[in-house]
Protein backbone atom coordinates (compact mmCIF):
# COMPACT_ATOMS: atom_id res chain seq x y z
CA UNK A 1 0.00 0.00 0.00
CA UNK A 2 1.55 3.25 -1.11
CA UNK A 3 1.80 5.96 1.50
CA UNK A 4 0.69 8.46 -1.14
CA UNK A 5 -2.69 6.76 -0.97
CA UNK A 6 -2.92 7.40 2.75
CA UNK A 7 -5.07 10.45 3.43
CA UNK A 8 -3.44 11.19 6.78
CA UNK A 9 -0.03 10.94 5.19
CA UNK A 10 -0.76 13.82 2.89
CA UNK A 11 0.72 17.16 3.76
CA UNK A 12 -1.33 20.20 4.60
CA UNK A 13 0.15 21.88 1.52
CA UNK A 14 -1.36 19.14 -0.62
CA UNK A 15 -4.81 19.66 0.87
CA UNK A 16 -4.60 23.39 0.38
CA UNK A 17 -4.10 23.14 -3.37
CA UNK A 18 -7.84 23.40 -3.97
CA UNK A 19 -7.81 26.73 -2.14
CA UNK A 20 -6.06 28.26 -5.15
CA UNK A 21 -7.17 26.18 -8.10
CA UNK A 22 -10.62 24.68 -7.43
CA UNK A 23 -12.63 27.86 -8.00
CA UNK A 24 -10.73 28.67 -11.18
CA UNK A 25 -11.75 25.44 -12.89
CA UNK A 26 -15.31 25.77 -11.62
CA UNK A 27 -15.56 29.30 -13.01
CA UNK A 28 -13.97 28.29 -16.32
CA UNK A 29 -16.52 25.47 -16.69
CA UNK A 30 -19.34 27.98 -16.23
CA UNK A 31 -17.80 30.61 -18.48
CA UNK A 32 -17.22 28.14 -21.33
CA UNK A 33 -20.69 26.60 -20.91
CA UNK A 34 -22.43 29.99 -21.18
CA UNK A 35 -20.39 31.00 -24.24
CA UNK A 36 -20.90 27.58 -25.86
CA UNK A 37 -24.66 27.62 -25.27
CA UNK A 38 -24.82 30.70 -27.50
CA UNK A 39 -22.24 29.50 -30.04
CA UNK A 40 -23.75 26.02 -30.47
CA UNK A 41 -27.11 27.61 -31.35
CA UNK A 42 -25.23 29.59 -34.02
CA UNK A 43 -23.59 26.33 -35.17
CA UNK A 44 -27.00 24.62 -35.39
CA UNK A 45 -28.41 27.59 -37.33
CA UNK A 46 -25.41 27.53 -39.70
CA UNK A 47 -25.75 23.77 -40.17
CA UNK A 48 -29.37 24.25 -41.31
CA UNK A 49 -28.22 27.01 -43.69
CA UNK A 50 -25.32 24.99 -45.13
CA UNK A 51 -26.77 21.46 -45.27
CA UNK A 52 -27.02 20.18 -48.82
CA UNK A 53 -25.60 23.44 -50.18
CA UNK A 54 -22.47 21.92 -51.69
CA UNK A 55 -18.76 22.75 -51.67
CA UNK A 56 -18.85 26.31 -53.05
CA UNK A 57 -21.48 27.50 -50.59
CA UNK A 58 -19.61 25.95 -47.64
CA UNK A 59 -16.34 27.53 -48.80
CA UNK A 60 -17.96 30.96 -49.17
CA UNK A 61 -19.44 30.57 -45.67
CA UNK A 62 -16.06 29.83 -44.05
CA UNK A 63 -14.38 32.60 -46.07
CA UNK A 64 -16.66 35.25 -44.60
CA UNK A 65 -14.57 36.93 -41.84
CA UNK A 66 -17.38 36.93 -39.26
CA UNK A 67 -18.05 33.21 -39.77
CA UNK A 68 -14.33 32.37 -39.67
CA UNK A 69 -13.99 34.31 -36.42
CA UNK A 70 -16.98 32.57 -34.86
CA UNK A 71 -15.67 29.16 -35.99
CA UNK A 72 -12.33 29.93 -34.32
CA UNK A 73 -14.06 31.16 -31.17
CA UNK A 74 -16.31 28.08 -31.07
CA UNK A 75 -13.29 25.80 -31.47
CA UNK A 76 -11.38 27.48 -28.64
CA UNK A 77 -14.28 27.38 -26.19
CA UNK A 78 -15.43 23.89 -27.22
CA UNK A 79 -11.92 22.44 -26.88
CA UNK A 80 -11.40 24.23 -23.56
CA UNK A 81 -14.73 22.89 -22.24
CA UNK A 82 -13.98 19.42 -23.63
CA UNK A 83 -10.53 19.43 -22.03
CA UNK A 84 -11.95 20.20 -18.58
CA UNK A 85 -14.81 17.72 -18.94
CA UNK A 86 -12.75 14.77 -20.13
CA UNK A 87 -10.11 15.55 -17.51
CA UNK A 88 -12.71 15.56 -14.74
CA UNK A 89 -14.12 12.18 -15.79
CA UNK A 90 -10.67 10.59 -16.06
CA UNK A 91 -9.60 12.03 -12.70
CA UNK A 92 -12.75 10.56 -11.14
CA UNK A 93 -11.99 7.00 -12.18
CA UNK A 94 -8.21 6.62 -12.47
CA UNK A 95 -5.40 7.40 -10.09
CA UNK A 96 -1.70 7.78 -10.82
CA UNK A 97 -1.03 4.03 -10.75
CA UNK A 98 -3.85 3.31 -13.15
CA UNK A 99 -2.53 5.38 -16.00
CA UNK A 100 -4.00 8.77 -15.06
CA UNK A 101 -0.97 10.57 -16.50
CA UNK A 102 -1.29 8.75 -19.80
CA UNK A 103 -5.00 9.56 -20.16
CA UNK A 104 -4.37 13.20 -19.28
CA UNK A 105 -1.68 13.28 -21.95
CA UNK A 106 -4.11 11.82 -24.53
CA UNK A 107 -6.70 14.47 -23.65
CA UNK A 108 -4.08 17.20 -23.99
CA UNK A 109 -2.98 15.75 -27.34
CA UNK A 110 -6.57 15.57 -28.66
CA UNK A 111 -7.18 19.18 -27.59
CA UNK A 112 -4.00 20.33 -29.30
CA UNK A 113 -4.77 18.42 -32.53
CA UNK A 114 -8.30 19.86 -32.70
CA UNK A 115 -7.08 23.43 -32.20
CA UNK A 116 -4.20 23.11 -34.68
CA UNK A 117 -6.46 21.43 -37.25
CA UNK A 118 -9.07 24.20 -36.94
CA UNK A 119 -6.44 26.91 -37.19
CA UNK A 120 -4.75 25.26 -40.17
CA UNK A 121 -8.07 24.73 -41.97
CA UNK A 122 -9.11 28.36 -41.46
CA UNK A 123 -5.68 29.49 -42.68
CA UNK A 124 -5.85 27.29 -45.79
CA UNK A 125 -9.34 28.47 -46.70
CA UNK A 126 -8.30 32.10 -46.39
CA UNK A 127 -5.01 31.57 -48.24
CA UNK A 128 -6.77 30.32 -51.36
CA UNK A 129 -7.86 33.39 -53.26
CA UNK B 1 -10.51 8.00 9.77
CA UNK B 2 -9.57 4.89 11.71
CA UNK B 3 -6.41 4.76 13.80
CA UNK B 4 -4.61 1.85 15.42
CA UNK B 5 -4.03 1.67 19.20
CA UNK B 6 -0.47 2.87 18.76
CA UNK B 7 -1.79 6.07 17.20
CA UNK B 8 -0.38 5.29 13.77
CA UNK B 9 -2.78 5.64 10.85
CA UNK B 10 -4.06 2.36 9.45
CA UNK B 11 -3.65 1.79 5.72
CA UNK B 12 -6.58 3.10 3.72
CA UNK B 13 -8.39 0.31 1.88
CA UNK B 14 -8.17 0.44 -1.90
CA UNK B 15 -11.46 1.77 -3.21
CA UNK B 16 -13.00 3.55 -6.17
CA UNK B 17 -12.27 7.27 -6.35
CA UNK B 18 -15.86 8.01 -7.39
CA UNK B 19 -19.05 5.95 -7.50
CA UNK B 20 -18.99 3.70 -10.53
CA UNK B 21 -22.07 3.10 -12.66
CA UNK B 22 -23.00 -0.20 -11.05
CA UNK B 23 -23.36 1.05 -7.47
CA UNK B 24 -26.32 3.34 -8.13
CA UNK B 25 -29.91 2.44 -7.42
CA UNK B 26 -31.99 3.44 -10.44
CA UNK B 27 -33.24 7.00 -10.20
CA UNK B 28 -33.92 9.68 -12.78
CA UNK B 29 -31.38 12.12 -11.32
CA UNK B 30 -28.76 9.37 -11.40
CA UNK B 31 -29.70 8.66 -15.01
CA UNK B 32 -29.50 12.33 -16.05
CA UNK B 33 -26.16 12.69 -14.26
CA UNK B 34 -24.74 9.71 -16.16
CA UNK B 35 -26.30 11.00 -19.38
CA UNK B 36 -24.58 14.36 -18.86
CA UNK B 37 -21.24 12.56 -19.01
CA UNK B 38 -22.30 10.30 -21.88
CA UNK B 39 -23.59 13.26 -23.93
CA UNK B 40 -20.50 15.26 -23.02
CA UNK B 41 -18.38 12.46 -24.44
CA UNK B 42 -20.68 12.30 -27.47
CA UNK B 43 -20.16 16.02 -27.97
CA UNK B 44 -16.42 15.36 -28.08
CA UNK B 45 -17.05 13.00 -31.00
CA UNK B 46 -19.30 15.66 -32.54
CA UNK B 47 -16.54 18.26 -32.21
CA UNK B 48 -14.08 15.92 -33.93
CA UNK B 49 -16.61 15.39 -36.75
CA UNK B 50 -17.18 19.12 -37.26
CA UNK B 51 -13.43 19.79 -37.29
CA UNK B 52 -13.07 16.93 -39.82
CA UNK B 53 -15.72 18.68 -41.96
CA UNK B 54 -13.77 21.96 -41.78
CA UNK B 55 -10.46 20.27 -42.61
CA UNK B 56 -11.99 18.41 -45.58
CA UNK B 57 -13.36 21.72 -46.82
CA UNK B 58 -9.93 23.31 -46.56
CA UNK B 59 -8.29 20.42 -48.40
CA UNK B 60 -10.39 20.99 -51.50
CA UNK B 61 -13.29 19.71 -53.54
CA UNK B 62 -12.15 16.09 -53.64
CA UNK B 63 -11.62 15.75 -49.89
CA UNK B 64 -14.94 17.49 -49.24
CA UNK B 65 -16.77 15.08 -51.53
CA UNK B 66 -15.05 12.16 -49.78
CA UNK B 67 -16.19 13.46 -46.39
CA UNK B 68 -19.76 13.91 -47.64
CA UNK B 69 -19.76 10.36 -49.02
CA UNK B 70 -19.88 9.32 -45.38
CA UNK B 71 -21.53 12.38 -43.82
CA UNK B 72 -24.47 12.47 -46.22
CA UNK B 73 -24.99 8.70 -46.31
CA UNK B 74 -27.82 7.05 -44.35
CA UNK B 75 -25.30 5.84 -41.75
CA UNK B 76 -23.82 9.34 -41.59
CA UNK B 77 -27.29 10.79 -41.03
CA UNK B 78 -27.86 8.42 -38.10
CA UNK B 79 -24.49 9.45 -36.65
CA UNK B 80 -25.31 13.18 -37.06
CA UNK B 81 -28.72 12.61 -35.49
CA UNK B 82 -27.20 10.91 -32.44
CA UNK B 83 -24.48 13.57 -32.18
CA UNK B 84 -27.04 16.38 -32.36
CA UNK B 85 -29.19 14.60 -29.75
CA UNK B 86 -26.15 14.27 -27.49
CA UNK B 87 -25.21 17.91 -28.04
CA UNK B 88 -28.68 19.27 -27.28
CA UNK B 89 -29.22 17.02 -24.24
CA UNK B 90 -25.81 18.13 -22.93
CA UNK B 91 -26.81 21.75 -23.56
CA UNK B 92 -30.07 21.47 -21.61
CA UNK B 93 -28.26 19.41 -18.96
CA UNK B 94 -25.89 22.37 -18.70
CA UNK B 95 -28.85 24.69 -18.15
CA UNK B 96 -29.85 22.38 -15.29
CA UNK B 97 -26.39 22.89 -13.81
CA UNK B 98 -26.78 26.68 -14.07
CA UNK B 99 -30.08 26.44 -12.17
CA UNK B 100 -28.31 24.43 -9.47
CA UNK B 101 -25.51 27.01 -9.45
CA UNK B 102 -28.11 29.65 -8.60
CA UNK B 103 -28.99 27.57 -5.53
CA UNK B 104 -32.33 26.33 -6.87
CA UNK B 105 -33.75 22.92 -7.71
CA UNK B 106 -32.20 20.90 -4.92
CA UNK B 107 -35.28 19.40 -3.25
CA UNK B 108 -35.80 15.78 -4.38
CA UNK B 109 -39.06 16.71 -6.14
CA UNK B 110 -37.54 19.67 -8.00
CA UNK B 111 -34.41 17.72 -8.86
CA UNK B 112 -36.53 14.92 -10.38
CA UNK B 113 -38.57 17.39 -12.43
CA UNK B 114 -35.46 19.23 -13.54
CA UNK B 115 -33.83 15.98 -14.64
CA UNK B 116 -36.89 14.98 -16.65
CA UNK B 117 -37.54 18.37 -18.26
CA UNK B 118 -33.93 19.05 -19.14
CA UNK B 119 -33.71 15.76 -21.03
CA UNK B 120 -37.14 16.31 -22.63
CA UNK B 121 -36.10 19.81 -23.73
CA UNK B 122 -32.93 18.38 -25.26
CA UNK B 123 -35.01 15.92 -27.26
CA UNK B 124 -37.43 18.66 -28.36
CA UNK B 125 -34.53 20.89 -29.52
CA UNK B 126 -33.08 17.97 -31.48
CA UNK B 127 -36.39 17.22 -33.19
CA UNK B 128 -36.88 20.93 -33.96
CA UNK B 129 -33.37 21.09 -35.44
CA UNK B 130 -34.06 18.11 -37.73
CA UNK B 131 -37.50 19.47 -38.61
CA UNK B 132 -35.72 22.65 -39.81
CA UNK B 133 -33.20 20.56 -41.79
CA UNK B 134 -35.90 18.55 -43.55
CA UNK B 135 -38.13 21.61 -44.01
CA UNK B 136 -35.29 23.36 -45.85
CA UNK B 137 -35.73 20.69 -48.52
CA UNK B 138 -31.96 20.26 -48.87
CA UNK B 139 -31.75 17.29 -46.53
CA UNK B 140 -33.61 14.08 -47.27
CA UNK B 141 -33.27 10.42 -46.49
Amino acid sequence: MSSKRDLIGRSVADWKKSEHHGAGTWLAERLTSVVLAVLTLWVAYSAVKLAGGGYEAALAFVKAPLNAGLIGLTAIFAVWHMYMGLRMVVEDYFDKREGLGFYLFLIFLLSLVLLVATGAALYLVHQAA
Amino acid sequence: MSQTASGKPSPTPRRALSPHLQVWRWHITMFSSIMHRVTGFGSTVGLIMVVAWLVSLALGHQAYTAFLTFAASPLGMIVWFLLSLGGFVHLTGGVRHWIWDLGAGFTPKNADQLAFWSMAAGLVLTLAFWACLFASGKVSL
